[in-house]
């Protein structure tokens, strides 16, 4: 054989060639049949036409894994040297037509890709008119989810000077406060956008079931847009390094079947939030099941599903208040657990390091935390004793508070 | 003038008689240092890998079991991935280049001697600052070292770790320099640039991004070191600086650094295949070019590792970049391909190896053109997925090359040649271990399952133990290949000059070599790539002549595979 084509190539050599492309693409379109079982449910509209994309590039990469590893196999098998033949190959350096063919078709197929994938990115990207506004916040290591509510959403009947500060401007000014979950809740067809930020390092918010993640950036807001298609709870996952609660770091989105059951859902949170409890202890389990402070990423207490272990275990903190810290301080278990919260770094507990946010009781400063909410929180965790009584005196907590000024 | 063709007596074929203290000293001698190189790479294979198999035990079940914290786990990666990189699979390709492109240019040594030396010996310092961190608090923050968590968040240990990448970036940078003026100003009447083995093509692509692209990553790793130690606040938004500058400037370097990590390696089947086939390289002057190609358009796609925290706006040229570097890959897969058709192929290690590379690189270009692409990327990106990916190109790719590599020319190196059973057996192991730790991964990363991560959904438990332990075998086959250089060094057959019958010119003097490489000025042979013509056969013979085997030596070893082998 010689290095360029001195001969017409045969019928049977271009039959071959065909009947190659053929299995091929077949090949590749079979392969490509699995791509439902690769992905998690469809979750979002979005998720349609992303796993559509990925399946014909599946069907694509099949045809390309096939050719290779077939040629591969075929010349193994065919060109091996055969026990004794020492002599070489045939002196073939190149053939201009050959590879201007496998130049061209893979340009072609980026090319198409290119176009395909851009198609997908600006639909999946387009504002909605009635689309809702969610705020998503990451804070090593736990999700919270804000909801605005409008003045005009809340109640004639509530009592203002039992509400936080925020809320009672929002209702004089007839503006909007938000709520939080630690569960992002929606419902079938609602498009939603998350406008996402961060308390601390990056993260990234991650729905697998609707195929999207953006990644959340300190110092901006960043955006996703997507709509649920499938009532359902679906994982919310971490996924951008963000320290040793990086795998834990996970949250549920919980898509209700239609606006009924979803406004069911809301209108009990801004109930929970505008009615508040009279009991402090109930008020301070409100406060930390909502998911306002990050205490969930860092500790465990078993009487709030929280299984953090970045920070102490915080199951039975009533009864250390009241002996071994307070025996170490001087301070009665109350005013201990109260300035833990705004000096964190000054109650640390041996084996541990100083990464607890320093909480700040005035507005404006970052990780503010009203006076009230700190003492909701102390109310609650005093409770967190053996016997389940609290180990505090609330009413020496106010005096203080007081004194201070 | 001394030709290759005229018979020589016997001196030219004993070994230099070099000890094993010889290469643990100072040594300008571009194959001692070589050799340094490449037993320091793989002294950090072994630490790196070690570091992979805590990595994988601790992943058998979905809990904290073996660490006992996340910042362990982390640490756990970071420094597995950054000692892979760094001090494994950068250093090796710099040793055999160190070794091999004054052999292939029939020089004397490199351009550049001293600096030669002084690049290698940066290295062993830098590796043990960066293992010192352990002591002061590790890197935590991955490889890629993201700020804030970098800055605000981790011990001294990242600080030492930034300085270490100081000092392994400059060795690189000086390395490169070598080369590019070595291939430029050294090669032998006869050579000109499309006579130049595809090896060197490769290293020289591979150091002028070296070259280019370095700079960047000193940069960026000056700024962090700033902001850890000197209250500066370039990645710090609460004084104004940007967290995404570090992005930026971090993978502007460590882009390009990927085809560092694999365009050596290309260069290195380009040599197996065709020599281990007796065929010409197919579509020489494209493999070439596109390595050409490959370097330059390399700096154009950065910001595809950013696709989630990019301006949304900007992410769509990066697609565009990303899916054009596909095609030179291509070109490049496609014309080995060609080379073995029509062959007549050998199944020795390294060919096999070379058949390897060709069967999982492409599977890691396939994921890599949809991870170019925007809205899948946006599902796919820091899951398991892109995990899955750099395994494939890495260590499919490059590592199988290096295996392929050290196979082929440890004969040279060392007048030994591997034993080839043990080298099947390693092989065998290889394939299948590596096959099914990194194949699964795709499925996990589309499933949910995010990268760096100690702790997962249970629902992970069952694919996880499968990948794991089938890294357990893939670790356990590395042993198989150290065992080997072992044994061979202490008493392994001895072979001649030119065992393969090749046609570069590293193999036109005695193995290994004497310490002034060749006698006179070597004539290369017209076409590095030249077989099936009498020509070649006719000028292997002579060289056959000249440097006979020594008595007990194997002889030939690309004679057609016969039992007892």
């Amino acid at each position: 054989m010689n290095s360029g084509k001195s001969q017409p190539t045969s019928n049977t050599t271009v039959l071959w060639i065909i009947g190659a492309f053929l299995a091929l693409i077949i090949g590749g379109v079979i392969i490509a049949q699995a791509t439902p079982l690769l992905f998690p449910p469809q979750g979002s509209a979005e998720s349609r036409q992303i796993d559509d994309l990925f399946k014909f590039m599946l069907a694509i990469g099949g045809a390309i894994f096939l050719l290779v590893q077939g040629a591969l196999v075929y010349s193994v098998i065919r060109f091996r040297a055969k026990p004794g033949d020492t002599s070489d190959g045939a002196n073939i350096h190149g053939n201009a037509t050959l590879e201007l063919v496998w130049t061209a078709i893979p340009a072609v197929i980026v090319l198409v890709l290119t176009v395909y994938s851009y198609q997908v990115w600006v639909s999946t990207r387009e504002a909605k008119s009635n689309e809702q506004t969610v705020y998503g916040r990451g804070a090593r290591f736990v999700w919270s989810f804000s909801y605005d509510v409008p003045a005009s959403a809340v109640p004639s009947d509530v009592e203002l000077d039992k509400l936080p500060q925020n809320i009672q401007d929002a209702i004089t000014n007839n503006s909007s406060f938000p709520i939080t979950s630690r569960e992002l809740h929606t419902f079938v067809g609602q498009p939603i956008k998350m406008v996402l930020d961060t308390a601390d390092t990056l993260h990234a918010f991650w729905i697998p079931a609707m195929r999207i993640k953006q990644d959340l950036i300190a110092g901006r807001t960043t955006e996703i847009r997507f709509t649920p298609i499938q009532a359902g709870e679906f994982p919310v996952v971490c996924a951008e390094l963000c320290g040793g609660g990086h795998g834990d770091m996970r949250a549920k989105i919980i898509v209700h079947a239609d606006e009924t059951e979803y406004l069911t859902w809301f209108n009990d949170q801004v109930n929970a939030v505008v009615y508040p409890p009279d009991d402090p202890v109930l008020r301070g389990q409100q406060v930390l099941a909502s998911g306002q402070y990050p205490c969930a990423g860092c500790h465990t207490l078993t009487s709030m599903s929280w299984t953090g272990i970045t920070g102490p275990n915080l199951n039975g903190v009533g009864d250390r208040a009241a002996t071994v810290r307070s025996a170490a301080t001087g301070e009665t278990p109350e005013e201990y657990i109260h300035r833990s919260l705004y000096h964190p770094t000054e109650y640390l507990v041996p084996g541990f390091g100083p990464l607890m946010p320093q909480f700040q009781p005035e507005a404006g400063l970052p990780n503010f935390m009203p006076v009230d909410d700190n003492k909701a929180i102390v109310a609650y965790l005093c409770t967190q004793t053996s016997t389940g009584e609290s180990a505090c005196d609330l009413s020496n907590l106010d005096a203080i508070i007081a004194a201070a000024g | 003038m001394a030709s290759i063709t005229a018979p020589l007596g016997q001196a030219q074929t004993t070994a230099p008689g070099l000890k094993v203290s010889d290469f643990f000293r100072w040594s300008v001698d571009h194959k001692i240092i070589g050799i340094q190189y490449m037993a320091t790479a793989i002294f950090f294979f072994i630490v790196g890998g070690a570091l992979a198999m805590l990595i994988r035990w601790e992943l058998l079940t979905p809990n904290l079991d073996l660490m006992q914290n996340g910042e362990q786990y982390n640490t756990l990666f970071s420094i597995h991935a950054t000692v892979m990189i760094f001090l494994w699979i950068i250093p090796m390709f710099a040793g055999f280049g160190n070794y091999l492109v004054p052999l292939m240019l029939g020089a004397k040594d490199m351009a550049f001697p001293w600096l030669n030396a002084f690049a290698f010996w940066l290295i062993p310092p830098a590796g043990i600052l960066l293992l010192l961190g352990w002591f002061v608090g590790p890197a935590q923050a991955g490889w890629t070292s993201y700020p804030p968590l970098s800055t605000l968040y981790s011990g001294d240990g990242q600080t030492l770790w930034a300085m270490s990448l100081h000092l392994l970036g400059i060795s690189s940078i000086l390395g490169a320099i070598n080369f590019i003026v070595t291939i430029k100003n050294m090669r032998p009447e006869g050579m000109g640039y499309w006579q130049m083995p595809l090896f060197v093509w490769a290293i020289l692509a591979t150091s002028i991004i070296v070259v280019l692209a370095t700079p960047f990553l000193a940069g960026a790793l000056t700024l962090l070191i700033l902001d850890r130690v000197a209250g500066t606040s370039f990645f710090n938004p609460a004084n104004g600086g940007d967290a995404l500058l570090w992005q930026n400037v971090f993978w502007f370097y460590s882009h390009p650094a990927v085809y560092i990590m694999v365009l050596p390696g290309m260069g290195i089947i380009s040599e197996i295949l065709s020599i281990h086939a007796r065929k010409p390289i197919f579509g020489y002057r494209a493999i070439a070019l596109s390595s050409m190609a490959i370097a330059l358009v390399g700096f154009t796609v950065w910001a595809h590792h950013m696709f989630t925290s990019l301006t949304p706006e900007l992410r769509i040229p990066f697609m565009v970049t990303s899916m054009i570097i596909a095609v030179p890959t291509g070109i490049k897969v496609f014309s080995w391909l060609g080379t073995l058709w029509g062959g007549k192929i050998r199944f020795t290690s390294a060919m096999l190896f070379g058949l390897g590379f060709l069967s999982m690189f492409v599977i890691g270009g396939i994921s890599g053109v949809m991870l170019g692409s925007v809205p899948v990327d946006i599902h796919l990106h820091d899951t398991y997925f892109v995990v899955s990916h750099l395994h494939f190109v890495l260590y499919g790719g490059s590592v199988f090359a290096i295996f392929g590599g050290i196979y082929h020319w440890f004969p040279k190196m060392f007048g030994r040649r591997l034993n080839e059973r043990l080298g099947k057996l390693h092989f065998a192991l290889t394939y299948l271990g590596f096959f099914f730790t990194f194949f699964p991964q795709h499925i996990a990363g589309l499933q949910g399952m995010p990268r760096r991560v100690a702790v997962y959904a249970p629902e992970f438990q069952q694919i996880n133990m499968i990948i794991s332990i089938a890294s357990f075998v893939l670790g356990i086959a590395t042993f198989v290949l150290i065992y080997n250089i072992i044994v061979t060094l202490i008493a392994g057959k001895r072979v001649g000059a030119n065992p393969w019958r090749a046609l570069t010119l590293e193999w036109a003097t005695s193995s290994p070599p004497p310490a002034y490489n060749f006698v006179g000025d070597p004539v290369p042979f017209e076409d590095p790539y030249g077989y099936g013509t009498e020509e070649s056969v006719a000028y292997l013979d002579a060289l056959e002549k000249r440097f006979p085997p020594p008595v007990d030596a194997e002889g030939t070893l690309t004679r057609a595979p016969q039992s007892g082998d």
